[in-house]
């Protein structure tokens, strides 16, 4: 069963700073990762070297224990030799080929015998769902439906490993969800291990058993993704996932003691508690602040502070609040569909210990996590 | 990684071993000839030894630079009187072309003309037929008998003699080469003003500006890269061009670059021709950097996609009906015509004398009279005639062949290692024979191929070398065809493939040519139908058992046997429109399509 291994892997385009740099990763079999990042941060790229598409500067890549690049030792195995499957972000569905042409093609190419073909080519339309339209051309097709192709095209010849770059991010909205949900069943159905590129947080958040999220070529974080919710590595995860943003404020460190701090938000004082382990923070220091919009709690009469709403997006089932407390903007997100006043007075609080201290400037780690009283 | 498996690692990609097989190839094909003509200025040939005192064939001297460029009067004939009138055929040729061709597109896309189909294609078929085609035409119409020989069907007609400098030299050379290359600025203005978002002028018309503010202040503006490229590609085609020039100056010792570059190489000066084919090209290279500073500054006009539907027509009112007729009669006369001269002109056994008794089917099916051409017998019983247009045919077949294919090779490879080093200079290298006129080509490879070079035997008469200079010639269009197609099609189709194991062969033929099979065959039809109407690349280097049918041409013009010259004008004319029809028909591609 393939467990696939990266090693200090870089890749430079021309003389440019490199696309990915360093990057160790061990992916388990049978997990569906999702590399996460802002575009241009090195993950289809990342993909497409464990694949074979692209060659990497340096480094080693094993597949299934077995070496499939190495610039030491002068290895590089063909992607068709790797025995894995990939799906495009635009499908990439030959035109000139019709659903069953471009299902089986594959297939007479690895010399299968034609009733073979035949069976394995129904069996996958079943799957998918797109038998009625074995004799079309993809162009006739929507893109939902060409989707299903490209999947059973992918999987015909029966890959152990599916990888995958932003397949949905052609479709509509109400698709991609129907679509995340079959995926989610495939990679059970299938037996596989699914390595997934994608920009969109939601989709990594809900699909993943594991997110590596990168940017500018270098791994931020590799863990489940509740994990990398609750408990993000630096400031630059926290910001990227979850949605509305997690609200960062810069504060300064007023006190700080063994157990807890006493910040400084603008005018307002905060006192941070410490839950768990914890760097060292000076008094005086400048930090930000991470707080989680559900975990500001909002009331029209109870809390520790007083701010100002500064205005409301209810959706229904949720209602976002833009506050504004000393001249300090905040976003919380209150359940079921509230409608504020502008410029109504409100009450609010922060609840939980899964409150972050980020140091200042690119690298923004996190230093220490914990509650935050009046 | 160890050297060893950096060149196995490169070598076991076959777009790889394209790129590098197709550098030194090119190299040797463009860049060495290059240098071997710069050589050639500077080096004493056999037919010069009794001018240049006390040297000897293959030495060194600065005989022809001097005697070019700085030997007064003489220089002066030699070379710049011909590069003035060069320039100001060439300014006075775009002019006519942009203000033409420019009018057409705006009348097109903008105005409510009639008949817009029949307009449109009607106007495009100068650009297909051969550029001499009109100017064969004019002398069968303009022709006088100042410079000896009959007068042409308006004299006849009319009674009225025409004078010089109607009948030959700077005008018609301008009108001819002008209407030739109108079609150019058609297609490229036309694309723009098609595609021009028409909320840019609707936002115009909503702030009150009038159409003619619109049109100065909006339209033109966008569409001045799209002049302004058109200027410089007629510019430089028609600096170029040889065989207007050669029908209708010749008579009058009207002289330009090309003209002269063809006197000198084939008489005792070749050094001289040498030097103007360098000059040539370094003034074909200078437009074409200018072209691509151009281009450049267009990416700026993005908004330049977007549809523009219901653009409300400018109303055209009492004009539009004598204008619609106007122009469909022109155009008319601009191309049909001259094939019913070329018909007529083949029949008359008399020149000049249009009456009925004087037609006969002699030039055609006659078995040759000694009181007729020295008894060459007629073109459809012409044995040489039969083996002109074999040739002719297998060239084109051949050119086309080599270049379409080594033309989707090469855009393949390019465009999958696109940004490498080795990808940048093929396709620079590919565009290279672009850059050098015709004529100088033809020089080039006359200078380099007379002689045995290295393992390459002497070429010189061969029908060998026709068919490497028409391949390598024609591949910068080849090439961008290949180049285009491959980049619209993107690596993911093809990747699909690699994923599945499916071998390199079978990726191309099974799934990138199947896809992009018309822009791919318009990779094959552009080589083809520029290689039948070619003259000036192949007139230094036929030999009478390699001649073609333009060449040919050229030689029955010279010895004013005209109906055969008539009959095989029409000849060419009538397979480049036969071969454009059939190929349109089967694939969609068609020459006009693939200008630029």
């Amino acid at each position: 069963m393939p467990k696939i291994v990266l090693k200090n892997i870089t890749k430079k385009f021309g003389s440019k700073s490199a696309a990915v740099e360093n990057l160790n990763l061990v992916i388990e079999d049978r997990s569906f990762i999702t590399l996460l990042g802002p575009s241009g941060c090195g993950k289809t790229t990342t993909l497409r070297m464990i694949a074979g598409l692209e060659t990497p500067t340096s480094g080693e890549i094993t597949i299934n224990d077995e070496v499939v690049f190495s610039s030491e030792k002068g290895i590089d195995v063909p992607p068709e030799k790797r025995g894995v499957g990939f799906l495009f972000q635009n499908y990439a569905l030959w035109p000139h080929m019709t659903v069953y042409e471009n299902i089986t093609f594959g297939l007479e190419n690895l010399k299968w015998e034609k009733e073979k073909i035949k069976a394995r080519a129904a069996e996958l339309m079943d799957m998918l769902k797109i038998g009625e339209y074995a004799g079309r051309y993809p162009s006739e097709l929507s893109g939902g439906q060409q989707q299903r192709v490209a999947i059973a095209r992918t999987l015909a010849t029966g890959p152990k490993t599916l990888f995958m770059d932003e397949p949905l991010s052609n479709l509509d909205a109400k698709l991609r969800m129907e679509m995340r949900t079959e995926l989610k069943r495939l990679h059970l159905e299938t037996d596989s291990t699914f390595v997934y590129v994608t920009h969109d947080q939601l989709e990594a958040m809900t699909l993943s058993t594991k997110i590596c999220l990168l940017k500018q070529g270098q791994l931020q974080q590799y863990a489940a993704p509740l994990t990398v919710y609750h408990e993000p590595a630096n400031s630059f995860v926290a910001d990227f996932i979850g949605s509305p943003n997690i609200n960062l404020l810069p504060v300064v460190v007023e006190k700080a003691e063994k157990e807890k701090s006493l910040l400084k938000l603008g005018d307002t004082q905060l006192h941070f508690a410490y839950a768990g382990e914890t760097s060292e923070i000076a008094s005086g220091s400048q930090l930000i602040l991470g707080v989680r919009p559900e975990n500001v709690l909002l009331s029209e009469t109870e809390g520790d502070f007083t701010a100002k709403v500064y205005s409301t997006l209810p959706s229904g089932m949720e209602t976002v609040v833009r506050l504004e407390m000393n001249g300090i903007m905040l976003t919380a997100v209150v359940f079921g569909g509230v409608d504020f006043a502008v410029n109504q007075p409100v009450k609010i609080g922060f609840k939980g210990d899964q409150h972050h201290l980020f140091s200042m400037g690119d690298a923004g780690t996190k230093l220490a996590s914990g509650s935050l009283r009046k | 990684m160890s050297l060893w498996h950096r060149v196995r690692m490169f070598c076991r990609k076959p777009h790889n071993l394209i790129l590098a097989f197709l550098f030194v190839a090119l190299i040797v094909l463009t860049f060495l000839p290059l240098l071997s003509i710069v050589l050639d200025t500077f080096t004493v040939h056999t037919s010069e030894v009794m001018r240049i005192r006390g040297s000897h064939a293959g030495d060194w001297t600065l005989y022809h630079w001097r005697k070019v460029l700085l030997d007064g009067e003489n220089s002066m004939a030699i070379f710049y009187k011909p590069l003035w009138n060069t320039v100001l055929i060439s300014l006075a040729t775009c002019a006519i072309a942009i203000g033409f061709g420019g009018t057409m597109a705006w009348l097109i896309t903008r105005s409510n003309i009639r008949f817009k189909g029949f307009l449109s294609a009607i106007f495009v078929v100068p650009y297909i037929m051969p550029s001499w085609t009109l100017a064969l035409a004019w002398l069968n119409f303009f022709r006088n008998s100042l410079v000896g020989g009959v007068p042409g069907l308006f004299t006849v007609l009319t009674g009225i003699p025409t004078p010089n400098w109607f009948a030959y030299g700077f005008l018609p050379i301008s009108i001819v080469q002008g209407l030739h290359y109108a079609p150019f600025a058609y297609i490229l203005i036309g694309g723009i003003l098609k595609n021009m978002d028409a909320n840019l002028e609707e936002a115009a018309q909503l702030l009150h500006a009038t159409r003619w503010q619109i049109l100065r202040r909006i339209t033109l503006p966008m569409v001045k890269p799209a002049i302004l490229s058109t200027f410089l590609l007629a510019f430089s085609s028609s600096m170029s061009a040889f065989a207007v020039p050669a029908f209708l100056g010749a008579p009058v010792r009207y002289h330009v670059l090309t003209t002269q570059l063809f006197r000198t190489l084939q008489g005792l000066n070749p050094g001289y021709g040498y030097l103007m084919a360098l000059i040539l090209i370094l003034i074909g290279v200078g437009i074409m950097l200018i072209n691509q500073k151009v281009l450049d500054n267009r990416k700026s006009y993005t908004t330049i996609t977007g549809k523009s539907s219901n653009i409300s027509l400018f109303n055209l009112r009492a004009l539009r009906t004598p204008l619609s007729y106007g122009l469909g009669f022109l155009l008319t006369c601009v191309t049909i015509i001259p094939l019913i001269t070329f018909a007529v002109e083949s029949f008359i056994v008399e020149p000049g004398n249009y009456s009925w008794s004087n037609f006969s089917t002699v030039f055609w099916v006659g078995e040759g009279a000694t009181d007729i051409a020295n008894g060459e017998p007629g073109v459809l019983r012409n044995r040489s005639i039969y083996n002109g247009l074999y040739n002719s045919l297998v060239l084109s077949v051949l050119c086309a062949f080599f270049a379409g294919t080594i033309g989707i090779l090469a855009g393949y490879a390019i465009v999958r290692k696109k940004g490498t080093w080795l990808s940048n200079a093929v396709n620079h290298l590919t565009f290279f024979p672009y850059l050098i006129p015709s004529m100088a080509f033809g020089a080039i490879y006359l200078s380099m191929f007379a002689l045995p070079r290295g393992p390459i035997p002497a070429l010189y008469g061969t029908f060998s070398v026709l068919v490497l200079i028409g391949t390598v010639k024609y591949l910068p269009f080849a090439t961008k065809a290949g180049v285009n197609s491959m980049l619209q099609l993107g690596g993911e189709i093809e990747e699909a493939g690699i994923i599945m194991g499916i071998p390199w062969w079978k990726r191309m033929v099974r799934i990138i040519m199947p896809i992009q099979k018309t822009s791919i065959l318009s990779g094959y039809l552009l080589p083809y139908i520029s290689c039948m109407r070619e003259l000036s690349l192949f007139i230094l280097l036929i030999s009478p058992s390699s001649a073609v049918l333009t060449t040919m041409l050229f030689q029955y013009n010279e010895k004013g046997w005209n109906q055969y010259a008539n009959a095989i004008n029409l000849l060419i004319v009538l397979v480049v429109l036969l071969s454009n029809w059939i190929i349109n028909k089967l694939t969609g591609a068609s020459i006009d399509k693939g200008i630029g």
